[in-house]
């Protein structure tokens, strides 16, 4: 139990839940302006990993990390364009294409690092972290909130800007329209098609990005099928979150916080069944959503294509 | 009359003869289904290239169905039994419910792990492995090693075979020496791509004062293999890593201290034979140090004189002066990992 109470083990911990929460706050944020706007975006996981796959190779290659995170966010957007095009534009069923995008990049990610890298498995050195000076020499919380990567703060700074632009712009409001009454959106002259598609095209590339930190950061190298759902998590806390952006920053931090907390109560040595245990995250972010965030709703029109005059 | 007995006999011992030679089953092609690639340096490699060895070995024709993730397999059982394999090697644990299904269906013999009452004979065997003295070694070989005097043992998973090997480590590091700590983590449930997750609870246990990390974790050991590749011990100096199963030496960077190496060819070889001799399914099938089918890796970090010890440990458990029992329940595992604290 000693070994809890040391503060090499708590910044390890704190850190660990950081690290753990911000891909699966860049991919719920993303799914949740996706939802907003009406789109129910499953292909979530499968923008991760090509974001991973992208970010990674590309810090490898050009041993740039911010050159990796371009590349992440593009490969995110890469692929959602593949779901706008199929489902926003043609129509289809989002959750088929949804499904099939996570599957086929599933493969195709596999496939790539089996030949690039399937021998050589090479690792990424540790990533430069941004100090803030004075808040960084806060025991336990210091290391593990103020002297991070630079994408850690522009992801939770992230939050901040989505929910100015849904409570406070235009966009925000074209983009509630989408997903709640999509024809009443089109006859004042906006496109809704043209909005569903930029909000897909921001879900993949936040989706994007948070695969990246996952390979750059979180691993610091590429394996197929990293996400290991990283992605439908995203998915779930964007649902429980209902459109509230720091619900889903709440979200990610608890659920960083309990993987955290998982770790602490094995390496304690708390004898009970590691399924128990684990069950721990999955379970308080359920509890505490539900109980806070039921007022809020889904759009009406989420995961139903819009198609002008159609009854 | 005497002639028509000695025609008798001759008819019945050609019967028996043309009857077993008629039971006896052809094997042709047999295929293997792995959830990874084959060249992750662990359980999907070291199972692929076995297959192959022992198809090879007795002629027969291996089909290769890897990276299939951990979903449903079942039309990839379908297809490879439309191509003619005589035996669906299902290796991974989430393939044992749908694999004697399809087997069944299908009536082609199917070889599952992780669930050693399930074999039937001629249908299903069972091959749930255990490196445990190897691992009981390595345990040896980490309290040897310790700086620390903690050592740390994460895991992607509690399979079977992995409880065994944990508990196995945990034993023999406590034996060697009494006062060893030992942290036991796991990162998920079936978390073996989840590198991620292996880096951060890793990193944790480095934390909490492990300078050697037995890991056990198919994908997520690189995330482990990284986290002691870029951490400092409390002490400043390197944290060593102790795989299981594959051999990672080709990209060691220094911190690999050794690995648990496991050889699946007999495995594969004793089932085909089975299969041919019309025993399959009657046995399970085992690993283990006295036919170097478990071994310990030796690196050029542990020191000669600690090998040498080492492998005096390694006579006493192949002569049965030291027993290493397996351990495959999670629970009598945690059980025992905390009694040891």
């Amino acid at each position: 139990m000693e070994a809890l109470l040391t503060t090499a083990f708590l910044t390890a911990l704190v850190t660990g839940a950081v690290t753990a929460g911000i891909p699966l706050l860049l991919a719920g944020l993303g799914e949740q302006m996706s939802e907003k706007a009406g789109v129910l975006n499953v292909g979530i996981e499968g923008m991760m990993l090509a974001g991973a796959f992208a970010g990674f190779f590309a810090a490898y290659m050009s041993e740039s990390i911010a050159l990796g995170f371009l590349a992440g966010a593009l490969g995110g957007f890469g692929v959602a364009l593949l779901m706008a095009l199929l489902c926003v534009r043609l129509g289809l069923n989002q959750i088929v294409i949804g499904i099939g995008l996570t599957l086929g990049f599933e493969g195709i990610t596999a496939l790539l690092h089996y030949n690039l890298f399937g021998r050589s498995y090479p690792r990424l050195p540790a990533v430069e972290t941004l100090r803030i000076p004075g808040l960084a020499d806060i025991p336990v919380l210091g290391p593990a909130f103020f002297d991070r990567p630079l994408i850690v703060y522009v992801a939770v700074l992230l939050v901040f800007v989505v929910s100015f632009v849904y409570r406070r712009t235009n966009l925000g409001l074209y983009l509630q329209a989408a997903g709640d009454k999509p024809a009443a959106l089109d006859v004042t002259g906006i496109d809704v098609v043209r909005i569903r598609t930029f909000a897909v095209l921001t879900a993949g590339t936040l989706a994007g990005l948070g695969g990246a930190f996952l390979s750059e950061v979180g691993a610091g190298l590429f394996v197929p099928f990293m996400t290991n759902g990283a992605g439908f998590i995203g998915i779930v806390l964007a649902m429980l979150a209902r459109g509230r952006p720091f619900w889903v920053l709440a979200g990610a931090a608890i659920f960083g916080a309990c993987l955290s907390l998982t770790t602490a109560l094995q390496v304690a040595g708390v004898n009970v069944p590691t399924d128990v245990i684990q069950m721990i995250p999955f379970a308080a972010v359920m509890a505490v959503l539900i109980i806070f965030g039921r007022n809020a709703h889904l759009p009406a029109a989420l995961g139903i294509p819009y198609v002008r005059g159609a009854r | 009359m005497r002639a028509y007995w000695k025609k008798s006999l001759g008819a019945l011992t050609m019967l028996a003869l043309m009857s077993t030679a008629s039971l006896a089953a052809e094997v042709k092609t047999i295929a293997i289904l792995a959830p990874e690639q084959g060249n992750d340096y662990g359980w999907n490699q070291q199972g692929i290239d076995a297959a192959k060895a022992a198809g090879e070995k007795a002629g027969v024709k291996v089909l290769v169905a890897e990276g299939l993730g951990y979903g449903d397999v079942r039309p990839t059982l379908r297809e490879l039994a439309g191509e003619g394999a005589n035996l669906l090697i299902a290796h991974a644990s989430g393939y044992n419910t749908a694999a004697p299904e399809i087997g069944a269906e299908l009536n082609v013999p199917v070889a599952i792990v992780d669930m050693p009452n399930a074999i039937k004979a001629g249908k299903v065997a069972d091959y749930t492995l255990s490196g445990h003295e190897g691992a009981y070694l390595a345990g040896r070989l980490a309290a040897k090693m310790s700086r620390s005097g903690s050592v740390g043992i994460v895991v992607s998973g509690e399979p079977p075979s992995w409880n065994s090997q944990s508990a196995a480590f945990a034993q023999g590091a406590k034996a060697e020496k009494d006062g060893i700590k030992i942290l036991y983590a796991v990162i998920g449930p079936a978390a073996y791509a989840d590198a991620a997750g292996g880096k951060r609870v890793t990193e944790a246990v480095i934390a909490a004062g492990a300078d050697i990390i037995f890991g056990q974790g198919n994908g997520s050991s690189f995330g482990m293999l990284q986290a002691v590749e870029t951490t400092k011990a409390g002490d400043g100096g390197k944290v060593y890593f102790i795989d299981v199963i594959g051999d990672k030496s080709p990209i060691n960077k220094g911190f690999l201290l050794s690995s648990v190496l496991w050889n699946l060819v007999p495995v594969y070889d004793a089932m085909i034979a089975d299969l041919k001799a019309d025993k399959f399914g009657t046995k399970n099938y085992t690993i283990g140090l006295a036919d170097d089918s478990v071994k310990l890796l030796k690196t050029a970090e542990i020191p000669d004189g600690v090998w040498g010890e080492i492998e005096a440990v390694r006579a006493d458990v192949v002569s049965g002066k030291i027993k290493v029992e397996p351990v495959w329940d999670a629970a009598k595992l945690h059980e025992l990992v905390t009694a040891l604290k």
